[in-house]
């Protein structure tokens, strides 16, 4: 697949922040956007690449006989982005595609093998883990979280009413986290991490466990946080969630990006890719994914990146 | 477009500039927010790094504390085990090493000269063991917070003092109480100073550790055997310098500074004499050293510790 997409026609009914965001427009237009408030760039990556190395069995190899062999297997291959501040991200893509890794690397987890991310600020990722410090009740996490992200012992407790308030599980909040369900460990968590007021936020699944109420009131607290000005990723698997909250959708397909365009409509078509691709249609699946390549490409830099 | 205003600034500055293509930075260029971002994910400077250890001097306060409280809450006995487990110690090293092969012939009061040889040495071994699987066992921290990693190796030795505190005033009861009593004497305020190098040490050791552990888990395979070295190396149960042996070992067990640490601790303790300047001084130095060693060791990889 050609992963570049240089000299494809790009497509016209774009909103300001694609405009500016991935295509070359006159300096003119440009400047007359920075003096209307242009939002100010947040993130920006380019060519991230990341690698795993691993162990996996070789091909043929039996229980007893044969060697594991050492390889690197690609995760993320060349990505490059620029993120605003008021947009919400959403990432899409099949199991294994590269959407948590690509988050881990542009939070600053995981170090890229090739490449560079910049922020205008530390980016705060809640991914899928279940307690933070599992023997500590909820409250005692809470301390120990908010302290964690830099809050001096005032701000920590002006905090702690907050997150109490916006994770809403009861008197499990003096529990050890070890005896959270899941969804209330996510809930802590979220409420924790949100409660520092990041400028970028980046969710890796992390609300899926969550029951509906709590779903309103997370999309509330992103909604208050994008009109801080700040911006938020969001992977998750169900391409509905993408299409209804986020302002932009970014499709990975085997670590690299396929389409980058407005949630609607690259949400939209991934979904009829992944649709097809449920019913064996994999015709119908290869037209979504050019459909969606053609209309929304992805940002890319620098020619070198197609010979790689 | 002219750069030349941004240089020094942001991304923009010189050493991270090189290595950006052209075309990106062209892209960035000139968009409002690009001056303030930073690279996300980079081993901050040194000094940086020690200011912000020192803002996170509560985190890790509070982490050590709350690890402390919660470390036996799941035994029945719970923190009484601080107390039993070197006690049983001690009786069954009394039993082979003083009943049954009378290594203790010539010794006035063997049983002190073990107990403080034992609960000291201890202390340092809690802390190696802990230290190898360091950021194994905060995995979970490390990927919810941005913070230091190296508050960690401090609230492990934090807490590790926390938890110590008992078993050393059961140890100064049992040699004062149990024939031929070595009641404290004045010199007993040479404690503090004592414990503030051992720490010192600890610390090393343990920021040297946990980076060895996080690069190759194999090495906490080999740390039990390592320890029994070091047990056996420091005299901690054996007068070893009682024994016979080439000038080079003695030289080798002369030198480690764990042995030096528990003569001084025996001397001041049981002996009731001031160790010789020579001793503060040797120890003092490995404490030292060990320190710088083991923080530009773990500080050189603190942007890879969130690696899965």
């Amino acid at each position: 697949m050609n992963k570049n997409n240089i000299g494809v026609q790009r497509g016209s009914s774009k909103n300001f922040i694609e405009v500016a965001a991935q295509s070359q427009p006159p300096e003119l237009e440009r400047e007359a956007w920075s003096l209307a408030g242009e939002p100010k760039v947040t993130l920006a990556a380019e060519d991230v690449r990341l690698r795993y190395t691993i162990y996996a069995d070789s091909p043929g190899r039996s229980f007893i006989r044969g060697r594991r062999k050492r390889q690197s297997v690609p995760a993320v291959r060349g990505v490059s982005l620029i993120v605003r501040e008021g947009e919400m991200v959403g990432l899409v893509g099949l199991n294994g595609s590269g959407k948590s890794s690509l988050l881990r690397v542009l939070a600053g987890s995981e170090p890229a093998t090739s490449g560079y991310v910049f922020a205008s600020s530390q980016p705060q990722l809640l991914g899928v883990s279940a307690a933070l410090v599992p023997d500590l009740s909820g409250l005692d996490n809470i301390w120990l979280g908010t302290l964690a992200m830099g809050m001096d012992p005032d701000q920590a407790h002006d905090a702690k009413d907050k997150i109490i308030e916006l994770a809403d599980i009861g008197h499990a909040i003096r529990q050890p986290m070890r005896t959270y369900s899941s969804g209330m460990a996510a809930r802590l968590r979220f409420a924790i991490s949100v409660a520092a007021q990041p400028e970028i936020l980046m969710i890796d699944e992390a609300l899926a466990t969550g029951d509906a109420a709590f779903h309103k009131r997370s999309e509330d607290a992103m909604h208050e946080l994008l009109d801080r000005s700040g911006t938020v990723f969001l992977v998750s698997h169900a391409a509905k969630t993408i299409e209804d909250l986020c302002t932009r959708a970014i499709w990975l397909h085997k670590g690299a990006v396929v389409a980058d365009g407005p949630a609607t409509e690259v949400a939209r078509l991934y979904r009829f890719f992944a649709h097809a691709l449920a019913n064996d249609n994999k015709e119908g699946a290869d037209k979504a994914l050019l459909r969606a390549r053609d209309e929304h490409p992805p940002t890319t830099f620098q020619s070198r990146g197609s010979t790689r | 477009m002219a750069s030349g205003n941004h240089r020094g600034t942001g991304i923009f500055r010189r050493s991270i500039s090189r290595r950006l293509s052209p075309e990106f930075k062209e892209e960035l260029d000139g968009l409002p927010g690009v001056a303030n971002l930073k690279r996300v994910g980079e081993r901050p400077r040194i000094g940086n790094y020690l200011a912000d250890l020192w803002d996170r001097r509560l985190f890790i306060y509070v982490g050590a504390r709350g690890e402390a409280s919660t470390s036996h809450s799941r035994d029945r006995l719970g923190l009484l085990w601080l107390i039993i487990r070197p006690l049983l110690d001690a009786v069954f090293y009394y039993v082979i090493f003083a009943l049954l092969l009378k290594v203790d012939r010539g010794m006035d009061n063997f049983i002190a000269w073990l107990l403080v040889g034992l609960f000291m040495f201890q202390f340092t071994q809690r802390s190696m063991t802990a230290g190898v699987t360091l950021i194994r066992s905060s995995k979970s921290m490390i990927r919810a917070f941005a913070f230091p990693r190296a508050s960690l190796a401090f609230a492990n030795v934090t807490r590790e003092l926390l938890l110590a505190v008992p078993s050393f005033v059961t140890m100064l009861l049992l040699i004062a109480l149990i024939p031929p009593h070595a009641w404290p004497t004045g010199l007993m305020f040479l404690m503090v100073p004592m414990l503030a190098v051992q720490l010192l040490l600890n610390l090393g050791l343990v920021l040297f550790l946990a980076r060895l552990g996080a690069m190759l888990p194999d090495f906490a395979r080999l740390m039990s055997f390592i320890q029994r070295v070091l047990f056996y190396g420091s005299g901690v149960i054996i007068p070893i310098t009682r024994f016979d042996m080439p000038q080079w070992v003695e030289a080798v067990i002369t030198s480690n500074p764990l042995f030096v640490m528990l003569e001084m601790y025996r001397s001041i303790l049981v002996y009731g004499e001031a160790p010789p300047a020579g001793d503060w001084l040797h120890f003092l130095a490995w404490a030292v050293g060990a320190f710088l060693v083991g923080f530009v060791v773990f500080w050189w990889a603190e942007e890879s510790y969130g690696r899965e």
